[in-house]
C-alpha cells in the first residue's frame, strides 16, 4: 500500500495581510525577567511580579494596559476561566456530590452534584439516592458543556448545566487546541451551515458534532443519541475538525466566519489532504482573503 | 599514548574554541504541539529536548500536594543511542535521578510556583546526544519549555558548565574536556539578578579557583545565552 | 622509498575522521562569542577496549580571527608579532628574507638543527606539533621550549582552525597524505597572504621544509619554494657545522653500508601485537650487559609480582636492540639455552672496520653449565625505542679524510654509533653527543649524528655536564614558562599572607646548618614555657606557598625531584630565587614557614604536637660549630644560646631514647674537598667531622618527620606519601659475620636493636678503627630506603631509624617529596586546598617511583662527582704512599680503603705483567693468599695511589701493594718527593 510520507521541514509562517503585522508592531513584547515599567504607579498583574520596586514581567507575551493595570499575557497558557465562560470538559472523577471535570486548567474544575439539571424536574432537593447514583448520569470519561458559575480563589472552576444548552455530549469529535485561540462571542454554541454543530468552549476544546434533529428537551442534558451518523455529516465533521486545526496551525482566531470560511475554502481539496502544510497554506491564505473582505 | 591537549600555547581549545567561548547554540520552541510547553536545543552537539505539562492537577499521589504552591515534577534520562556506547538506562539509573533532582532544585529557584497551588508542573528533558554540559543542555532547555507553557518565572535560568585546565577556566565544556580535565562545575543562575539556581562542582578542585570561575566566564556567558535564546 | 615515507607508515592510524559541513556563520549579532565561524563535524571510529567500535563526534570550528604572526603583515589584527620583517638566515639557495615552514618529520628528526640559534623566525603548523606530540614526547617537549624562547622568534599557526587551511581529508587518503597536504596548504596560505605590497617589498617569502619526495614534488606543483633539510642546511652561509648535527636520511645511509645484511629483519609491529597476545613473543626491557657486549637480559613483566628475566646472547639475537628499548622477545628452544656467561667482553681496542667477524667472540664464550641455564631468546622486533642522546667520545677513523668516525659512548652498555662529521679532528679528544638516527639491517653499528660538543675530556665542566647527563639529572636552566610563576620582586609578606598564618616573628628562631650554606630549609627554637616545659619549634621553608600543584614550576619540580649536590655545585630542584632567597629561612628577614611545634617535659617527652603554617623571622644562621661555640661558651648566655642549650640537652634525651629503641649507628666515610677559590680544583681532601650539633639537628628533624608522617597517614591512609626502608634479607649480613668472626666477635643481625647492640660492644683492643670500618661493612648490608604511597603498600617500617612510619618533611627546598607531603599536610590541617592528583594514590605511586629514581641517579651522579674530584686531586699529587685497611678480599684482588681520603681502591694480583702469581682464595674465612701472604679482612697495608689516565674515557685510581713486601707483587716504594708545596697552596 502506498503512503504518503514526508520529512518535517521547516516552513515560513504564511506572511499574514500587512495590517496585521504593522499591528504586531505596535505591540509591546516582553520575556520573564523584562522590565515592564519602575513606575510605581502602576498596578501589577497577571504575569507580572515587583522584583526590587520594578515591575517585570514572568511570562512571554504581550503587554495589556487597562488603565493602571498591567498584565503580560503568554502567547500560550493553560486555560484562565472567567465567570460565564462556556468550556468542553472531561469527567476525570466521581466524588461525593460532586465531579472533578479536566478543562485545560490549572487544577481539574468541580461541577456540583446540585448544579446539574437532574432528569425530571429541574429544582428539588438533591437525596442522598442521588449520590449514589450520580455514575449513572456522569461517569470517568463522559464529555460534558459547561458553564463557569464561579472561580475559586486557588484558581479551580465551578461549574454547572442548568441550561438545556449544557449536558453531556454523545457522538462527535473533540479537538484541543490553545485556548487562547478562542475568540469570545456571544454564543459559542453555532449550528453551522455546512450541515454540522460546533462548540467552541473558551477553555480550547472544540466539540464538533451533528446537528440534532431536534431538541429532545425530557432528557435534561443527560441523553446521548446512539443512531449512526451520515456518511455525509461525519465528512462534514472530519472537514471541520481538519480546518480547525490548520486555523490553529496558523494562528488564526476560531470563530463562527472564519471557521466556515475555511471550510468553504477547503472544498476544493479532499478531506485527508487538508492538513499537507502546502493545501493548508493555501486555505488560510484563501480564509484570511475572505475574512479581510467581509472586515471591509 | 599521550592524552589530549586541552588547551594549546596559542589558547585554543581542541574543537578550535577560545577559552572563554561558547559552543554553537540553536534552539527552537514549541516543537510539541500536545505539550504545554517545548522546546529543543542544541549546544554543539549536545541535544536535548524538554516538555513541559501543567500546570495542572497533582496526578498520582495527593498527598504530594502542596497547599501554598506548585510541585515540580522533574524526569531526567538519556536515549539510547545518546552516547558513544549504546546503553540501556533502566529508569532506576543514579545519575539520572540525580540530575532529576537537580533540575527540580533549579526550578523550584525560578518558577513561582506560588501562584498555582495544590497543582504540579511536569518537566521532561531528555538527551538526545551527548557531548558533555548534560545538566546545563537540560536546564537551557527546560527554561525555554517552561516559558513555552506560559509559566510565569522570575528570570531566565541559564546554565553553563566550566572547567580548569592549567588555571584556565575553559566555559562550556564538550565531552573530551569534561573526560581530560580535572573538574567541573556546573552552574545555574538567573541572569537579571545574578542570583545563583543552582551550583554543582563534580571531581575535587582548588576551592579558591571557584570565585575566580563565577566571576570571569559564567557571568557574562550566562548572559550570552539569556541574549541568544531571547531571540 | 625514502625514509620519511617508511616511518611515517608505522605510525599508527588508528581515527579516520570524516568531516562534514553543517553550517556557516552564526551569530553575526554577538560579537563576544566569535569573531565568525564555521561549524564543521569531525566523525571517526574507535575501538572500545572490549572490542566493540565506537562512533565519536567532535566539532571542529573554523574561525577568522587567527593571525599570521608576521611583522609585515597588516590585514592580520594581532596584538604582537613574533616572526619578524628581517628574517634572515644567511643562505645559498634563499638570498632573500624567509620564514621557515618545516614538515613533521623535518621536526621529528632535525630537532637538533632546529634548536641551533641561527634557525631562527620559523613557522610551525598545528598539523606538526600534533603530529610530533603524537609521536614522540620528548621532540615535542623540546619544540615547545622552542616556540617559547622569544630569541627564536617560532610561531605556531593554528592551521586546522583556519578557515582558509583546513582541509577535509578526501576519500581514499590516507592520514599522512592529509597531513602532508594540509601542511602545504598553510604554506601556501601563507605566501599568498604575505604578497602584501609591504612584504613584496622586503621580498619576503615561506620555504617549505621537507624531506618528502613526493610531497616535495606536490608542492613544487603548486608553485611553492620547498627545499629539502639537507639542501638547505647546507647553502647556510655562515654556519658549516651546523651539517654535522643533520640527522641522516635514509638514502645515504645506503651508500655507506655494504649490501651484506647482518641482522635478521624486525617484524612489524601488527605481528609483534599478535604474537604478544598469543604468547609466542614475550614483551620486556631490553637490559644489556654492563660487561659483556654480547649479552644482554630482557626483563620480562609477568603478571602480579612473577617476572623474568630471558637472556640474550650473540650479535644476531641482540637484534640491534639498544639499552632500555621496549623490544619483543622469543623464547628459543630449551636446547639452545646458555647460562649468563661471566666473562668481561668490550668491544673496544682498534677500532675495526666496519665488518669485522665479531660472531666468532660471541660463539667462543659457550660453555654452558646446565644447572645455570636460563630460558634465552631472541630479539624480534622494537616495540619502542628509548633512545636519548648519548655522552662519549670519538674514535678518529684512521682515514685522515674520511668523515664516517665511530662514537663510543661513556656508557658501557650502549653500543659504539657511526656518526658523520667533517670536524674529526676538533672532536678528537672532546666529551661530544651523539644522537641514534637508525640502525639498517645491514650495518654492524647504528647510525648518529653529532648533536654538540661538551668540552674537551677531563675537564672539570665537561666531565660534570657527562656525569649529569649520564645519569639523567635534568640541569638545563629553567624555562621561560617555569620562571613566570616565581613571585614578582620585590617581594613581600602581605597582609592576606597574614591572615592564614601564624605570627611566629617574635620567637627567637635560629637555623644551624654546615658551612655555605644557602638554601636554608630548617629552623628551629626553644623555650621554656610558664608551666616548666618546654616549646621546642621545627619550622621549615614553605615551599608549597610558592609552588602551587600543576603548573610549569610544580611540573618541573616533579620531574627534578631533588636537588643534586656535586663538588663545587649544586643542580637546584627549583630556580634560584626560591631556593636561595624566598624560601630560605635566612636571618633577619620574614620569611614564610610550616612550624612543627611540641610541647614537651623536660624528659623529651612528648605532650602535644601542633601544625601551623607561619611567618617567622630567624635571629641567626649558624654552621654547626658556631653553634657548638655557643653551646660550650659557657660565658654567653643570650636568648640564642639558651635555646640551643635547651635543644641539644632534649636531642641529647631523644637520641639515646632512640638508640635504646634500635636505630641504628651506621658509618659511611664522608669526604670533603677543599676547593681552590680560584681554580675550583680540590686541594685537600678531609673527611667530613660530626659534631654535637649535626646531631642535635638530626634528632629534630626525625622527630618532625615521623611527627608528620603520622598526621598525614590518620589523615590520609590512602595517599599519604612516606619513606620506608626494608630490613635486609639475613643473606646480606654473611660478610659482615664473617669479617668480625675472623677476629672473634660475634654479630647479632636478627633485629636492628641486636645488630646495634653487637656493633657497640665489637671493639678489638689496639685497633680504635676497627669499629668503624664494621659499621661501614654494615652499611652495605643494607636495602634503599625508598618513598611509597600508603594505599600501594603495607609495610611501614623504616628499618635504620627503627621507626614503624617515617616520611620527608624537613627539605622542601631540595627535595619534591617533603613539596607533596607539605601539601598534604596543609590539607590535613585545612590550611591549603586539595587537588586531585593529590588524592589519587596512582598517581601518588608514580610520583614515588620518579622520585626513587631521581634520588638513586643523584646519588650515583655525587658519587661520580667525588670520584672524579678524587681523580683530579690525585692528579695533581704524583704517586703517594699511603696507609690503609683491607675491606674485602676478592678471587684475584683486594679492595682497600684509604681512611685518610675516604678512598676505596682494588689491588689487583692478576692481569697486566703479572701473570704466574700463585694465588688461593678462600671463601669461608674469607682470606686470600698470594705466595706467602695471606691477606684478611681488616688487615693493615701500605699502597701507592697513582691515577691511571691511559684511557681518557675512563680514568681511575690506581693502587698497587707496598707493605707487604711480596715479590713480584708488590712495587718498590716511589721516590718520596718532599711534600709538592705549590705556592698557591698555601694561602
Amino acid at each position: 500500500m502506498a503512503s504518503d510520507m514526508r520529512l518535517p521541514v521547516l516552513r515560513k509562517a504564511v506572511s499574514v495581510s500587512s495590517a496585521g503585522s504593522d499591528r504586531a508592531d505596535h505591540k509591546d513584547l516582553v520575556v520573564p525577567g523584562d522590565v515592564i515599567t519602575s513606575d510605581p504607579g502602576f498596578m501589577r498583574g497577571h504575569g507580572t511580579y515587583i522584583d526590587e520596586e520594578k515591575l517585570t514581567a514572568s511570562v512571554a507575551g504581550e503587554v495589556e494596559r487597562v488603565d493602571k493595570l498591567i498584565c503580560v499575557r503568554p502567547i500560550k497558557t493553560r486555560f484562565n476561566g472567567e465567570v460565564g465562560d462556556v468550556v468542553v470538559g472531561r469527567i476525570t472523577e466521581v466524588q461525593q456530590k460532586r465531579w472533578k471535570v479536566e478543562t485545560n486548567s490549572r487544577l481539574d474544575s468541580v461541577l456540583l452534584l446540585s448544579s446539574v439539571n437532574l432528569p425530571g424536574g429541574e429544582l428539588r432537593r438533591r437525596s442522598a439516592e442521588d449520590e449514589l447514583t450520580m455514575r449513572d448520569y456522569l461517569q470517568e470519561g463522559d464529555l460534558i458543556s459547561a458553564e463557569v458559575q464561579s472561580v475559586f480563589s486557588d484558581g479551580a472552576l465551578l461549574l454547572h448545566t442548568r441550561s438545556l444548552k449544557y449536558g453531556k455530549l454523545g457522538q462527535g469529535v473533540l479537538v484541543q487546541i490553545s485556548p487562547a485561540l478562542i475568540k469570545r462571542q456571544k454564543t459559542h454554541f453555532h449550528n453551522l451551515p455546512c450541515g454540522a454543530s460546533i462548540i467552541l468552549g473558551n477553555n480550547g476544546f472544540v466539540w464538533l458534532y451533528p446537528t440534532p434533529g431536534q431538541q429532545e428537551e425530557e432528557a435534561g442534558g443527560f441523553y446521548t443519541s446512539l443512531e449512526p451518523v451520515s456518511l455525509a455529516d461525519r465528512e462534514v465533521i472530519s472537514r471541520l475538525r481538519n480546518c480547525l486545526l490548520a486555523l490553529a496551525a496558523h494562528k488564526v482566531l476560531l470563530y463562527d466566519t472564519s471557521i466556515l470560511y475555511c471550510y468553504e475554502s477547503s472544498l476544493p481539496h479532499q478531506v485527508k489532504d487538508i492538513l499537507k502544510p502546502e493545501v493548508m497554506e493555501e486555505i488560510i491564505m484563501l480564509t484570511h482573503h475572505k475574512l479581510m473582505e467581509q472586515e471591509s | 599514548m599521550a592524552g589530549l591537549e586541552l588547551l594549546s600555547d596559542q589558547g585554543y581549545r581542541l574543537d578550535g574554541r577560545k577559552a572563554t567561548e561558547l559552543r554553537k547554540v540553536q534552539a527552537r520552541m514549541g516543537v510539541f504541539s500536545q505539550a504545554d510547553g517545548s522546546a529543543y536545543i542544541e549546544q554543539g552537539n549536545t541535544k536535548a529536548l524538554a516538555v513541559v505539562y501543567g500546570p495542572h492537577e497533582v496526578r498520582g499521589s495527593r498527598s504530594r500536594t502542596l497547599h501554598d504552591r506548585a510541585v515540580i515534577n522533574c524526569q531526567y534520562s538519556m536515549a539510547t543511542f545518546s552516547t558513544a556506547e549504546r546503553k540501556r538506562r533502566p529508569h532506576g539509573d543514579r545519575k539520572s535521578a540525580e540530575m532529576s533532582l537537580h533540575l527540580k532544585q533549579t526550578f523550584e529557584a525560578a518558577v513561582m510556583t506560588q501562584l498555582y497551588p495544590r497543582s504540579q508542573i511536569d518537566i521532561y528533558v531528555k538527551i538526545l546526544q551527548s557531548d558533555g554540559g548534560n545538566y546545563s543542555v537540560c536546564v537551557n532547555a527546560a527554561t525555554l519549555a517552561v516559558i513555552d507553557a506560559g509559566i510565569p518565572m522570575r528570570d531566565y535560568v541559564c546554565a553553563c558548565t566550566v572547567g580548569f585546565v592549567d588555571e584556565t577556566p575553559l566555559a562550556d565544556l564538550c565531552y573530551a574536556e569534561e573526560g581530560g580535565g580535572g573538574s567541573s562545575l556546573a552552574l545555574a543562575l538567573l541572569p537579571r539578578g545574578g542570583q545563583i539556581a543552582l551550583l554543582q562542582m563534580d571531581a575535587m578542585t582548588a576551592c579558591k579557583g571557584v570565585s575566580k570561575v563565577l566571576d570571569e566566564v559564567v557571568r557574562q556567558h550566562l548572559q550570552d545565552v539569556s541574549v541568544l535564546t531571547r531571540e | 622509498m625514502s625514509f620519511n615515507v617508511s616511518a611515517k607508515q608505522k605510525r599508527k592510524t588508528k581515527f579516520k575522521p570524516v568531516y562534514t559541513t553543517h553550517y556557516s556563520r552564526v551569530n553575526p549579532h554577538n560579537k563576544t562569542v566569535f569573531a565568525a565561524v564555521m561549524l564543521k563535524s569531525k566523525t571517526f571510529v574507535k575501538k572500545t577496549r572490549s572490542g566493540g567500535v565506537m562512533k565519536i563526534v567532535r566539532e571542529h570550528y573554523l574561525r577568522d580571527d587567527i593571525w599570521c604572526g608576521s611583522e609585515v603583515c597588516s590585514e592580520c589584527k594581532q596584538e604582537s608579532t613574533v616572526l619578524q620583517r628581517d628574517a634572515c638566515i644567511e643562505s645559498n639557495l634563499c638570498p632573500f628574507p624567509h620564514y621557515l615552514v618545516p614538515d613533521t618529520n623535518v621536526v621529528l628528526h632535525q630537532i637538533d638543527v632546529l634548536e641551533d640559534p641561527v634557525i631562527r623566525n620559523v613557522i610551525i603548523l598545528q598539523t606538526v606539533m600534533q603530529e610530533v606530540r603524537h609521536r614522540s614526547a620528548p621532540v615535542y617537549k623540546r619544540l615547545k621550549d622552542l616556540i617559547h624562547d622569544k630569541e627564536k622568534h617560532f610561531y605556531t599557526f593554528t592551521n586546522e582552525h583556519h578557515r582558509e587551511t583546513f582541509i577535509e581529508r578526501e576519500p581514499g587518503e590516507s592520514a599522512n597524505d592529509r597531513n602532508d597536504r594540509a601542511i602545504r596548504v598553510a604554506a601556501k596560505w601563507y605566501s599568498q597572504h604575505l604578497k602584501t605590497p609591504e612584504a613584496e617589498a622586503e621580498g619576503l617569502r615561506v620555504v617549505l621544509i621537507t624531506n618528502d619526495q613526493g610531497n616535495k614534488a606536490k608542492a613544487e606543483e603548486s608553485g611553492l619554494l620547498v627545499y629539502r633539510c639537507e639542501e638547505y642546511i647546507k647553502s647556510l652561509i655562515a654556519n658549516p657545522e651546523l651539517v654535522d648535527r643533520l640527522a641522516l636520511s635514509n638514502n645515504e645511509q645506503n651508500e655507506i653500508s655494504s649490501s651484506k645484511v647482518l641482522f635478521p629483519e624486525h617484524l612489524p609491529l601488527s605481528r609483534i601485537q599478535a604474537g604478544i597476545k598469543s604468547g609466542t613473543f614475550l614483551q620486556g626491557t631490553f637490559r644489556a650487559s654492563r660487561d659483556n657486549y654480547l649479552e644482554a637480559t630482557v626483563f620480562v613483566q609477568g603478571e602480579g609480582e612473577d617476572s623474568t628475566e630471558i637472556i640474550l646472547q650473540g650479535l644476531q639475537n641482540l637484534n640491534r636492540a639498544v639499552h632500555q628499548d621496549v623490544v619483543a622477545v622469543q623464547l628459543l628452544p630449551r636446547d639452545q639455552w646458555v647460562a649468563p656467561s661471566s666473562v668481561v667482553l668490550q668491544d673496544d681496542g682498534v677500532p675495526k672496520d666496519d665488518e669485522t667477524n665479531e660472531e666468532e667472540d660471541g660463539r667462543r664464550k659457550r660453555i654452558c653449565v646446565e644447572e645455570h641455564m636460563k630460558p634465552t631468546g631472541k630479539v624480534v622486533g622494537i616495540i619502542k625505542r628509548n633512545w636519548r642522546p648519548f655522552c662519549g667520545m670519538l674514535n678518529v677513523s684512521q682515514i685522515k679524510e674520511s668523515t664516517r668516525h665511530l662514537f663510543t659512548p661513556a656508557d658501557r652498555r650502549i653500543p659504539r654509533i657511526r656518526i658523520e662529521t667533517r670536524q674529526a679532528s676538533t672532536l678528537a679528544g672532546q666529551r661530544i653527543m651523539v644522537a641514534i638516527d637508525g640502525w639498517p639491517k645491514h650495518s654492524r653499528y647504528p647510525n648518529g649524528h653529532f648533536v654538540r660538543s661538551l668540552g674537551s675530556a677531563g675537564d672539570k665542566e665537561t666531565e660534570t655536564e657527562v656525569l649529569l647527563l649520564e645519569h639523567d639529572v635534568p640541569h638545563q636552566a629553567f624555562s621561560q614558562a617555569v620562571l613566570s610563576f616565581l613571585p614578582k620582586m620585590p617581594w613581600t609578606i602581605t597582609p592576606e599572607d597574614m591572615v592564614k598564618r601564624e605570627d611566629l616573628r617574635q620567637l627567637t628562631v635560629c637555623s644551624v646548618d654546615p658551612p655555605g650554606c644557602t638554601d636554608i630549609d630548617d629552623a628551629l627554637h626553644c623555650r621554656e614555657l610558664d608551666n616548666g616545659n618546654f616549646e621546642v619549634g621545627v619550622h621549615i621553608a614553605d615551599v608549597s606557598h610558592f609552588i602551587r600543584p600543576g603548573n610549569a614550576l610544580d611540573k618541573e619540580a616533579a620531574n627534578r625531584g631533588t636537588t643534586v649536590y656535586l663538588c663545587g655545585r649544586r643542580i637546584d630542584m627549583v630556580p634560584e630565587l626560591l631556593s636561595s632567597n624566598l624560601c630560605s629561612l635566612r636571618s633577619n628577614v620574614e620569611r614564610m614557614a610550616f612550624s612543627c611545634i611540641w610541647e614537651m617535659n623536660h624528659n623529651a617527652e612528648i605532650l602535644k604536637t601542633r601544625f601551623t603554617k607561619s611567618v617567622i623571622n630567624s635571629k641567626a644562621s649558624l654552621t654547626y660549630a658556631e653553634a657548638q661555640m655557643r653551646i660550650d661558651d659557657t660565658s654567653m648566655n643570650d636568648d640564642i644560646t639558651k635555646s640551643l642549650r635547651g635543644l641539644n640537652k632534649l636531642a641529647k634525651i631523644l637520641k639515646r631514647r632512640r638508640i635504646e629503641n634500635g636505630a641504628l649507628t651506621l658509618s659511611s666515610l664522608e669526604v670533603r674537598f677543599h676547593i681552590d677559590s680560584e681554580t675550583h680544583d680540590p686541594i685537600d681532601l678531609q673527611t667530613k667531622e660530626l659534631m654535637e650539633t649535626n646531631s642535635m639537628v638530626e634528632e629534630f628533624m626525625l622527630l618532625a618527620n615521623i611527627s608528620v608522617a603520622q598526621k598525614i597517614y590518620d589523615e590520609f591512609s590512602e595517599c599519604a606519601l612516606l619513606r620506608k626502608h626494608p630490613a635486609p634479607p639475613p643473606s646480606n649480613y654473611d660478610i659482615l659475620i664473617k669479617a668480625a668472626k675472623s677476629k672473634g666477635l660475634e654479630i647479632h643481625t636478627d633485629s636492628a636493636k641486636a645488630l646495634a647492640d653487637s656493633l657497640d660492644v665489637a671493639k678489638v683492643d689496639g685497633f680504635s678503627y676497627f669499629n668503624t670500618l664494621l659499621r661501614i661493612l654494615a652499611t652495605r648490608c643494607m636495602m634503599q630506603a625508598v618513598y611509597f604511597c600508603s594505599g600501594m603498600d603495607s609495610d611501614f617500617h623504616h628499618y635504620g631509624l627503627a621507626s614503624s612510619i617515617y616520611t620527608h618533611f624537613t627539605s622542601p627546598i631540595r627535595r619534591y617529596s617533603d613539596i607533596i607531603v607539605h601539601r598534604l599536610l596543609a590539607v590535613a590541617i585545612g590550611a591549603d586546598s586539595t587537588y586531585p592528583d593529590l588524592m589519587d594514590k596512582h598517581k601518588q605511586s608514580a610520583l614515588c617511583n620518579n622520585l626513587n629514581y631521581r634520588h638513586k641517579m643523584a646519588q650515583y651522579a655525587q658519587r661520580a662527582s667525588v670520584a672524579f674530584h678524587t681523580q683530579l686531586f690525585f692528579k695533581n699529587r704524583g704517586i703517594l704512599n699511603e696507609e690503609g685497611f683491607i675491606l674485602f678480599v676478592r678471587k684475584n684482588a683486594i679492595i682497600v680503603l684509604i681512611p685518610k681520603f675516604g678512598l676505596e681502591g682494588t689491588v689487583f694480583f692478576d692481569g697486566k705483567g703479572k701473570t704466574g702469581v700463585n694465588l688461593r682464595f678462600d671463601e669461608e674465612v674469607p682470606s686470600l693468599t698470594v705466595e706467602q701472604h695471606t691477606f684478611h679482612m681488616f688487615d693493615k697495608v701500605n699502597v701507592t695511589i697513582s691515577l691511571d689516565d691511559s684511557n681518557i674515557q675512563h680514568q681511575k685510581i690506581r693502587m698497587a701493594l707496598l707493605e707487604p713486601v711480596i715479590p713480584g707483587v708488590s712495587v718498590p716504594a716511589p721516590e718520596v718527593e718532599p711534600q709538592p708545596k705549590k705556592p698557591k697552596l698555601d694561602r
